[in-house]
């Protein structure tokens, strides 16, 4: 959807692909054409290569844009795009390679002096190897999978006993996720800040950083709540991590707009942590602040222009704050919330914006991740922003399935968020505090449900059931009551 | 017409009277004035004495979710009479369960065993009248019907004995 509106501001023609179980995805409504690609089940139609590139030449696509799941990482799309004379939006498969393993990219930033978690330069071959290099590193440590992301393959490990079982957890986890179980060993950061580097380069040796977006609110090393820029990074430190970031970009050969990710510690040292060679998420938080569109910029890239701007060009103005509303029930243990969203109001207002997938009516289908939209919104400096956020919150109505809505609110109202004492850890150490509901609303909440149970029994009905001269009663001449 | 409200483990009493637009809803000894709206499917604008709510409702597993001002609360509704039942009842079928007394002030408009009759648990026993709502009293143990203490059209009193069940019955499946 995001991608269908920036080729709709260029004038581009659209093509979605989905599967059966996206008919009703609004990609696909929105799309000037869409082609169905398989089944449900991600590997046998998102992740299908052949499917997708066939359904590009059937359409006359000129190009795709692998968007931010499924495929949007993957070297062999590139390829089969340039093989089948289709363009890539994104980086060229030699510089995803690169970066797609970890172990590479961290020897890549070593090379360029740039500093990494302390920890092994490649995949650890064994158990004993692994061992070995945790002692020397010092516990704890963190146990990785090499193709890893999204935190799948993770595991903190406090002391030698737990390695065993750990690696045997890491590897089967990255097994099944990235078909890949190679896993290496890097020294464990405590409270870290996740802190992140909008990279821009052109196919002409232009390169450029858009600042910083710090991505420390996470459940299970899931991103919930981003901001730009970071209220830890002052200008010095972020000249600094950008060098940092177009240095990693540029000897990877990267094009395209790409993520340069760090670890960030209390002493406001970082760390590099891997590039992520696509869109990100969390982009809009770097576009609210510098103005700039990044799906148009890829998409210029991808079509052989130069950005047509330097480092000097590019300002952050104010503070931007993303909370992406999922369907998960973040009080019964972030399960995911499959149905029917049967009920929807979405907010709005000066600097809001609702990057969404849903709409009222939608069903959620249960193949995919729980993303329902993305909550955006801009202010001149933090306070404002955190503040509109928080309206915009309270505006956002969503029946049917549960949503992190109110874990959101009661982050963005926490005093450590908004005192911007932030940490990787922060969430799940509020959480037990943030769960328990403060009960000032009970009467209220008590008097609705009264009301609907008053409803269903069938002795009232809130609203007149829909009569056939709704439109007539609609077109009646004025409003009662004044108009405000 | 009066519910029970069981929210966060304690139970509340609250009358609703008045229809949509104008309903009078008293919780304990508070009264409130309640404007209500189903605006959008599950989403309910109140206006509460003035103030302006939106809540949105939910059903989940028989309760009602409710989330307001970025509180969410899960509340069990049931009619008061038939929350008097189940809790009462719920007494009064105790280990020995063969003693099954009116839980609320009522008619008796059928009786639905006789004696003699063998009931497995769950079975409708009898009927009774109260708040103009029909509340059917079901076996909580299976047993054999010894007596039967009531008829239809009879108006019973709290903890009248209605009937009497032997104990249960190891034989009844």
């Amino acid at each position: 959807v995001r991608v269908i509106r920036a080729c709709r501001g260029l004038g581009l023609a659209t093509v979605a692909v989905y599967s059966e179980a996206d008919r009703g995805a609004l990609h696909v409504l929105m799309a000037d054409e869409a082609y169905p690609i398989g089944p449900p089940e991600p590997a046998r139609s998102y992740l299908d290569l052949d499917r997708i590139i066939g359904a590009a030449k059937a359409a006359g696509a000129d190009a795709i844009h692998p968007g931010y799941g499924f495929l949007s990482e993957n070297p062999r799309l590139a390829e089969a795009c340039l093989a089948a004379g289709l363009v890539f939006v994104g980086p060229p498969a030699p510089a995803m390679r690169a970066m797609s393993d970890k172990t590479a990219a961290r020897r890549v930033a070593m090379s360029l002096g740039v500093p990494v978690v302390p920890g092994t330069a490649a995949p650890v071959a064994d158990d004993v190897e692994a061992a070995r290099v945790a002692r020397e590193v010092g516990y704890p440590v963190m146990v990785k999978a090499a193709m890893g992301g999204g935190g799948r393959g993770m595991r903190l490990v406090t002391r030698e006993s737990e390695l065993p079982a750990a690696l045997r957890l890491a590897r089967s986890e990255a097994g099944a996720a990235f078909a890949d179980s190679s896993i290496y060993v890097e020294r464990y950061i405590p409270e870290p800040r996740h802190i992140e580097i909008q990279v821009l380069a052109d196919a002409h040796g232009g390169i450029v950083h858009l600042g910083e977006r710090e991505c420390s609110i996470q459940r299970r090393h899931q991103k919930l709540i981003e901001e730009a820029p970071s209220p830890f990074v002052d200008p010095a430190m972020r000249a600094r991590m950008g060098e940092a970031a177009c240095a990693v970009a540029a000897a990877a050969g990267y094009v395209n707009a790409g993520t340069v990710e760090f670890l960030v510690d209390r002493e406001r040292n970082f760390y590099f942590l891997e590039m992520n060679t696509r869109l990100q998420v969390e982009h809009p938080v770097t576009e609210m602040v510098t103005g700039i569109d990044l799906v148009r910029e890829q998409l210029r890239i991808a079509d052989g222009e130069p950005l047509g701007y330097g480092q000097d060009d590019v300002t952050v103005r104010g503070a931007a704050v993303e909370c992406r509303i999922n369907a998960e029930d973040p009080f019964g243990g972030w399960m995911p919330s499959a149905g029917t969203i049967t009920g929807l109001r979405m907010p709005g207002g000066p600097w809001v914006r609702n990057d969404s997938g849903v709409y009222e009516g939608y069903t959620i289908p249960r193949f995919y991740d729980t993303l329902l939209a993305k909550l955006v919104v801009w202010g001149v400096d933090r306070d404002t922003a955190i503040d509109r956020m928080l309206g915009a919150l309270e505006e956002y109505k969503v029946v049917g399935v549960r949503t992190t809505i109110p874990v959101l609110q009661r982050v963005l109202a926490h005093a450590e968020f908004r005192a911007g004492r932030l940490s990787t850890a922060l969430l799940e150490a509020i959480l037990p505090a943030i769960a328990a509901a403060e009960g000032r609303q009970r009467e209220v909440a008590m008097i609705a449900a009264v009301l609907a149970a008053h409803e269903r029994a069938g002795r009232v009905a809130l609203v007149p059931p829909p009569a056939s001269d709704a439109w007539r009663r609609g077109a009646r001449r004025g409003w009662p009551g004044s108009a405000r | 017409m009066r519910f029970a409200a069981t929210v966060d483990g304690a139970a509340h009493v609250i009358e609703v009277s008045g229809r949509a637009g104008c309903f009078r809803v008293v919780i304990g000894d508070r009264v409130w004035e309640v404007d209500a709206h189903l605006s959008s499917q599950g989403i309910v604008s109140l206006l509460v004495d003035g103030a302006s709510w939106v809540a949105e409702v939910q059903e989940e597993d028989g309760l009602f979710v409710v989330d307001v001002r970025g509180e969410t609360y899960r509340v069990a509704v049931e009619e008061e009479t038939r929350h008097l039942i189940r809790t009462r009842g719920g007494d009064a079928a105790g280990p020995a369960g063969d003693v099954v007394k009116a839980p609320m002030p009522g008619k008796v408009t059928q009786v639905v065993v006789a004696a003699g009759d063998r009931v497995a648990v769950g079975d409708p026993l009898l009927v009774i009248e109260a708040m103009k709502m029909e509340n059917e009293l079901r076996a909580r143990t299976a047993g054999l019907v010894r007596e039967v203490r009531v008829a239809a059209g009879q108006a019973v009193n709290p903890g009248d004995v209605l009937l009497v069940l032997e104990g249960p019955d190891k034989g009844a499946a």
